[in-house]
């Protein structure tokens, strides 16, 4: 056990470091390497924290689908406690990447917010990620608390493929992607090079909070078996032996 | 000894079950109908009163009308049962399977009767016309929204608190529904893409409330 800890541990150093270094290469990637718009200008460098909060949080939203699937399979809650920290860190990123859209439009586009799908179909990915974490109060049992925010888990996903062809699907004011599409537009390679190294730096720190954050909830509630299989039918006849007492 | 009894028959035993519970007590004609009235008519004061100005938000009227319905109508899921103390009995008599069937049948059949109030509705006072594709949307959109209305109206029917939660949980899970259905009914608009969007966000929201629906009937 206190092996594992402090493997766990050197393990959480190790990822602490190399998200200090790719955060620390990505700000000067970013800030003094790649060279601004040539039509938006400065402010399109709001992209490198942009981009990779949108990329972070459909990353955590998938992991909340697989942990929730795998809960519901096994019951293990482990896997809700893996699902609950994968979505508060969606749903936080998501917050993040709408309030950095709207500090990148004010200046681009002329607004705080405009009726643009990309960022309703976004707002309401949040709302739903929220209802997935507040499902857990409708009851007092953990276990029950937990197998309703998989069910969640596993049917608010539907939503996410909305939010990413929004601008596939309609003529919108937010750029079509650039990187997860069939047909990436051109890109600057400095630029991809200092997007690629911040998704890289919020993956990583992406990854240690989850794992800061599972140690916490397993120290809250500690994991419970998963339930033993039902004892199969009997299949013989059932024989009754009287036990006589003297 | 008893022979099982299938699961279609429990299926239509669940049915007649919702279809008597609601001759019985109006719940979701009394609960659905007059809210679309309103909401028809309020909704053609705030973005109208000018036809040129309501003719186009006439899709997006409808869509929005039978998405706000779907609350209600996941309230009253499983209130009969509960209200009566029979919801266990029935979760113990009829497959996970069955249950949902019945159910999300019913919630069908309410949903689409708002979708065809509204539509009317709209017709008449927004002067807007219905073209064909509409239809399809109207048929696909509020079976998915019936399988979503029975899959949190049973999640938070067994629930003892944040009972509010249903809006939060049932309104934005709708957004497909929504946004595919209200171009399909708007004249002009390419129907491939959104049929195809209504087709597949149907068909998944149907497989994932099939598949988590057990798990939702368990204490």
């Amino acid at each position: 056990m206190a092996t594992t800890t402090t493997r766990s541990r050197r393990t959480d150093r190790l990822l602490a470091a190399a998200t200090v270094l790719a955060a620390g290469a990505a700000a000067v990637l970013a800030l003094l390497v790649a060279p601004p718009d040539a039509v938006q200008g400065q402010p399109q460098r709001l992209m490198y924290v942009h981009v990779p909060a949108a990329w972070l949080a459909y990353l955590s939203f998938a992991a909340v689908l697989v942990a929730s699937v795998a809960h519901l399979v096994t019951r293990d809650l482990r896997w809700d406690r893996r699902a609950r920290a994968a979505a508060e860190l969606g749903v936080g990123m998501t917050a993040l990447a709408i309030a950095l859209g709207s500090i990148w439009g004010r200046p681009v586009w002329g607004a705080w917010w405009v009726w643009d799908p990309r960022l309703v179909t976004t707002v309401v990915l949040l709302l739903v990620y929220l209802g997935h974490l507040s499902v857990r109060g409708l009851g007092d049992d953990p276990a029950t608390g937990a197998r309703r925010a998989a069910a969640v888990g596993v049917i608010g996903f539907v939503n996410v493929p909305v939010v990413h062809f929004s601008v596939v699907w309609w003529r919108t004011l937010h750029q079509p992607a650039s990187v997860l599409s069939p047909d990436p537009a051109p890109m600057d390679p400095r630029m991809a090079t200092a997007l690629g190294v911040a998704v890289l730096a919020f993956t990583l720190a992406g990854v240690l909070v989850v794992r800061r954050r599972l140690r916490v909830l397993a120290a809250a509630g500690p994991a419970e078996p998963a339930p033993a299989p039902l004892p199969s039918p009997v299949t013989g006849p059932l024989v009754v032996t009287p036990r006589i007492r003297p | 000894m008893t022979e099982p009894v299938p699961v279609v028959a429990q299926a239509v035993a669940v049915l007649r079950r919702e279809v008597a519970v609601e001759r019985a007590g109006r719940e979701a004609l009394v609960t659905t109908a007059p809210y679309v009235a309103a909401f028809v008519v309020l909704a053609g004061l705030a973005f109208g009163p000018s036809p040129q100005q309501l003719a186009p938000v006439a899709g997006g009227t409808t869509w929005l009308a039978v998405l706000g319905a779907t609350v209600p109508l996941a309230r009253a899921v499983a209130a009969a049962e509960v209200a009566e103390d029979s919801w266990d009995l029935l979760r113990g008599l009829a497959a996970p399977g069955a249950l949902f069937t019945g159910k999300l049948l019913a919630a069908w059949a309410a949903l689409a009767l708002t979708w065809a109030l509204a539509t009317g509705l709209v017709v008449l006072l927004f002067e807007a016309p219905v073209p064909p594709q509409a239809l399809y949307g109207g048929a696909l959109g509020t079976l998915a929204l019936a399988a979503l209305t029975t899959g949190f109206g049973v999640l938070v029917a067994a629930g003892t608190r944040r009972r509010g939660l249903l809006a939060a949980l049932v309104l934005p899970a709708g957004l497909p529904a929504l946004l595919a259905g209200t171009q399909l009914a708007t004249p002009g608009v390419p129907v491939l893409p959104w049929a195809v969007l209504m087709t597949l966000y149907a068909a998944t929201v149907l497989a994932a409330v099939w598949a988590v629906f057990p798990v939702l009937l368990e204490e």
